[in-house]
């Protein structure tokens, strides 16, 4: 079938979804929760974008292809709402997300500099305990994508996804840390994680003997 | 996710053969992390905590960085230049005492094939025998012997896509989420997508839980659970006749074996139920495509070999051989286990698989190297011992395997190594082994030197160096192309890539590869002249001269060992997730937190039958030696069996294991030991004894 990107006709096959129809054909649109490797999850709201004739912005990564769509990736009100979803995600944070970050990415690349909203922000809340992994409770804006690529990738069913709202926050086991859950130590969720909510204890170290030799 | 950085080296996992490409990150001279390549064929972005955490053990404080010469009963620290001297003056002595065929060379599947091609190349020219080995002797030889015997190559008949292709698979004898947990993970992932998985294995192992259905086969009982599927296949019309008829030969004599094996009678052989033979046989032949899967519970019996011959036969009489998703998948053990064979560090074959005695193929090499060459088989790994018990063998140059904690008998093993007058060992670490050493060359890891690596699939990948060598330590093909200067034999490769030219040249299979052709995501042999690979084998027809494959007829046979009344259990031995084989690697690393030792499972019926608690101490005694253990109570192995791994030097299982080997290759028969269990009463003595008592 044939859908217009940004005023250009593409060819996708039935079942493209939005987003794979833009990166297939050189586009871009920023997303937090998606990873190529899983399913589609629709949860975080990022990767909005603009249809012609739809009441307002669609999630490009839950939203199929139909015969003769138009879709635009600069769609102002769209890329509002994505703006001010990274906003919200930002503010919940005691800290600025590391640089190298996907969620960092998606913020520079939709100019989100800072955030307005001073409410509550997640409180210092790291595991160490496991000789390879680091959670940090406090920068999980509970994406799902480590749930999900432990699922999907791996298939240890390890990790879940606790509490609702602001208090939301990703487990292993039943509160139990990895090495006392199901956990393989394969790292997926690592490697997926958008704001090192969940990550390598190496790197974590030798980020911190580097803030403490004054870099 | 980390930070990409302009220092990031691609390479390819060094641990278990699923060949994971890996992004390794240095920083300063040391590993700072490994992420998995996005584009890795094997892996697609993943791999496990072995590939991704486990390279600590690099800059161990227990790393060999430099030469070692034994010195009354320790070692004192030596130039290279000394190390070579006494190699050479030794090796010399003994040539000219003795003749070459006193001393034999053992490549190592941890090494890269340039490594192992120069490590053959050594023994067959520098010194002058074909006494070269490698370890695949003892886990996948029965593997290559079958399936060059029914299809052609020794190799798997197609890739690991075809587990995602498959609409059904049977794994057989393999722990694949500890032993391969990448493909481990894809096989579970398929499940869960709807391929109909069937596990057969005296363990109910943890793909147990996402297949339509486990058997526990009594152990060494393969050829039998086969026979029946294939029984069942034939009496309920599931064959694939055409393909019978057009492309294989020999399936009336295999058809008339088959009569044999009713499922009732295979029942009473392995202990599965017949309804469960018929159920797995249909589940395979009915599936549009289907893979046989298999490890080392399968090769490591007597009759291994045999047992792969009749899956083949399994696979042609149902068609499913060829296309994409049928195929046969070993899971070969370690990185490089394909990758040593195929370049010839087999005492019966120079690379490709072509016989020492071929006149043609010696000719081709000798014009090559500019040296005479033997015509005559070397000795293979178990026959090296006994020849050095007997006194014929006089040295050994061991080369990355630790053969006095990995090998059968170690009682037997470590009697050779003391009777050897020379024993050279090139290693990273101090080892069981290299105790015995009179020489010790310090070598490289695979994130230190660059060469390739061909994984179960055939698929041959670059690996690259991202660290130096630990202090004086050399990469290991520098250490042999010296060595054998030294020795009188130029082999004039400057490096790996020479090397890899030089195979491309003198072998069939390798005929187009190039590293530039390997790219990332390397290439699966044969690969032809103008660098087009083959990731499906037997598309049109065998690799044989009359394009057929071929049906083997073999019965079921007892295994070496059955259990008795004084060894009344049934001792398997495998890999655990955290750990690699000798531990060599793993134990120096973090992963040694997440497990610490290992145990003995023990059925619960057999433990309350033995008085025997959860962590007990046990004594475990074979006929062969007698080891002490904690015990585990748990119902994940089938009652009269008991498992345990081997990565631990201070339990040394292998003390255990006999002599009984492989019918066709020598392997040893790790997966079958009668043994006898029995709570100890008395505090560990610390240190095992290393004979049974009469």
């Amino acid at each position: 079938m044939q859908v217009m990107i940004d005023g250009k006709a593409v060819e996708v096959e039935p079942g493209t979804t939005l987003l794979e129809a833009i990166q297939g054909n050189g586009g871009h649109v920023a997303s937090l929760c998606y990873d190529e490797r899983l399913d589609p999850f629709g949860a975080c709201r990022v990767c909005m974008v603009g249809v012609e004739g739809a009441p307002g912005p669609l999630p490009s990564c839950t939203t199929l292809c139909r015969e003769g769509m138009e879709i635009s990736t600069s769609d102002e009100t769209a890329l509002r709402v994505a703006a001010a979803v990274v906003e919200l995600v930002l503010s919940e944070l005691p800290e600025a997300p590391g640089e190298h970050t996907a969620l960092a990415v998606v913020a520079k690349q939709l100019n989100v500099t800072r955030t307005r909203w001073t409410g509550a922000v997640h409180e210092k809340d790291e595991d160490l305990r496991h000789p390879y992994l680091a959670f940090r409770h406090e920068l999980c804006i509970s994406c799902g994508r480590c749930v999900r690529a432990c699922d999907e990738v791996q298939g240890a069913f390890a990790l879940t996804v606790t509490g609702r709202g602001f208090y939301s926050n990703v487990t292993a086991g039943v509160d139990s840390g990895f090495a006392e859950s199901s956990c393989v130590s394969c790292g997926a969720c690592a490697d997926t994680c958008p704001t090192d909510a969940i990550v390598e204890l190496r790197l974590l170290e030798l980020a911190i003997e580097q803030n403490g030799s004054g870099e | 996710m980390i930070k990409s950085s302009k220092s990031t080296v691609s390479t390819t996992c060094g641990y278990c053969g699923v060949g994971c490409r890996l992004e390794v990150h240095p920083r300063s001279g040391v590993i700072a992390s490994i992420t998995a390549a996005m584009d890795g064929p094997a892996n697609k972005g993943h791999t496990c905590l072995k590939g991704r955490f486990a390279h600590q053990f690099t800059r161990s404080d227990e790393r060999l960085t430099t030469p070692l010469i034994r010195e009354g009963d320790g070692f004192r620290e030596a130039t290279w230049d000394e190390a070579f001297e006494r190699i050479v003056s030794e090796f010399t002595r003994i040539k000219s005492d003795h003749g070459p065929d006193a001393i034999a060379g053992l490549a190592s599947s941890r090494a890269t094939n340039e490594d192992c091609w120069a490590m053959q190349r050594l023994i067959r020219a520098a010194v002058g025998t074909n006494n070269i080995d490698n370890c695949s002797r003892v886990c996948h030889s029965p593997t290559s012997f079958a399936m060059r015997r029914c299809f052609g190559y020794s190799g798997a008949t197609g890739t690991f896509n075809d587990i995602e292709a498959a609409d059904a698979a049977i794994l057989i004898g393999a722990n694949a989420t500890d032993g391969h947990p990448v493909v481990g993970a894809r096989i579970k992932q398929a499940a869960i997508g709807g391929m109909k998985l069937v596990t057969v294995d005296p363990r109910r192992i943890e793909l147990a839980d996402y297949a339509e259905l486990h058997c526990s086969m009594r152990p060494g009982t393969n050829a039998a659970v086969i026979l029946g599927l294939a029984n069942v296949v034939m009496t309920e019309g599931l064959t694939d006749e055409k393909f019978i008829a057009g492309r294989t030969e020999g399936y009336e004599e295999f058809a008339a074996l088959l009569a044999e094996y009713p499922p009732e009678e295979v029942e009473r052989i392995t202990g599965i139920p017949a309804d469960d033979i018929r159920t797995t046989a249909r589940i395979y032949a009915t599936a549009e495509n289907a893979c046989l899967i298999w490890g080392l519970g399968v090769t490591e019996q007597r009759y291994g070999s045999e047992v792969v011959q009749l899956m083949c036969g399994l696979a042609m009489m149902t068609g499913k051989v060829g296309r994409p998703g049928s195929a046969l998948l070993p899971l070969r053990g370690q990185t490089n286990v394909q990758g040593s064979s195929d370049m010839g560090a087999l005492p019966d074959t120079y690379s490709g698989y072509r016989p020492v005695s071929d006149e043609a193929v010696a000719t081709t090499f000798e014009e090559r190297w500019g040296v005479g060459l033997s015509r005559e088989k070397g000795l293979t790994i178990p026959k090296m011992f006994d020849a050095a018990i007997a006194g014929e063998l006089k040295s050994m140059f061991i080369f990355g395997e630790d053969v006095a904690q990995t090998d059968p008998n170690t009682t037997h093993v470590i009697h050779a190594l003391q009777s050897l007058e020379f024993l050279v060992c090139q290693d990273i670490f101090m080892t069981e082994t290299t105790k015995y050493a009179d020489v010790i060359l310090p070598a490289s890891a695979f994130l230190e030197k660059e060469g390739t690596f061909i994984n179960a699939e055939r698929r041959i990948q670059h690996v690259a160096a991202a660290i130096d060598p630990a202090g004086d330590a050399r990469t290991d093909f520098e250490i042999l192309t010296t060595l054998s200067a030294a020795l009188g034999h130029e082999m004039n490769l400057a490096t790996p890539e020479q090397a890899m030219e030089e195979i491309a040249a003198l072998t069939p299979e390798f005929t187009g590869v190039t590293y530039e052709r390997l790219g990332r995501e390397g290439l699966c042999w044969p690969v032809a002249a103008d660098g087009s690979d083959a990731p499906i084998l037997y598309e049109e027809k065998f690799h044989h001269a009359n394009g057929l494959g071929t049906f083997n007829a073999l019965p079921y046979r007892e295994p070496g060992e059955v259990a008795d009344d004084e060894f009344p259990l049934i001792l398997i031995t495998g890999r655990r997730l955290q750990h690699y084989n000798a531990g060599t690697m793993t134990r120096r690393t973090r992963n040694l937190e997440l497990m610490e030792s290992d145990w003995l499972e023990i059925h619960p019926d057999d433990a309350a039958r033995l008085g025997i608690d959860e962590l007990d101490l046990v004594s475990v005694r074979s006929h062969h030696g007698r080891i002490e253990i904690p015990a585990r109570i748990t119902d994940r192995i089938e009652k009269g069996n008991v498992f345990t791994a081997f990565h631990f030097p201070e339990l040394r299982t292998n003390l255990l294991v006999g002599d009984s080997v492989e019918v066709n290759t020598g392997c040893p028969e790790y997966k079958v030991v009668a043994v006898d269990v029995r709570a100890m009463s008395e505090a560990p003595s610390g240190t095992p004894a290393l004979v049974a008592a009469d």
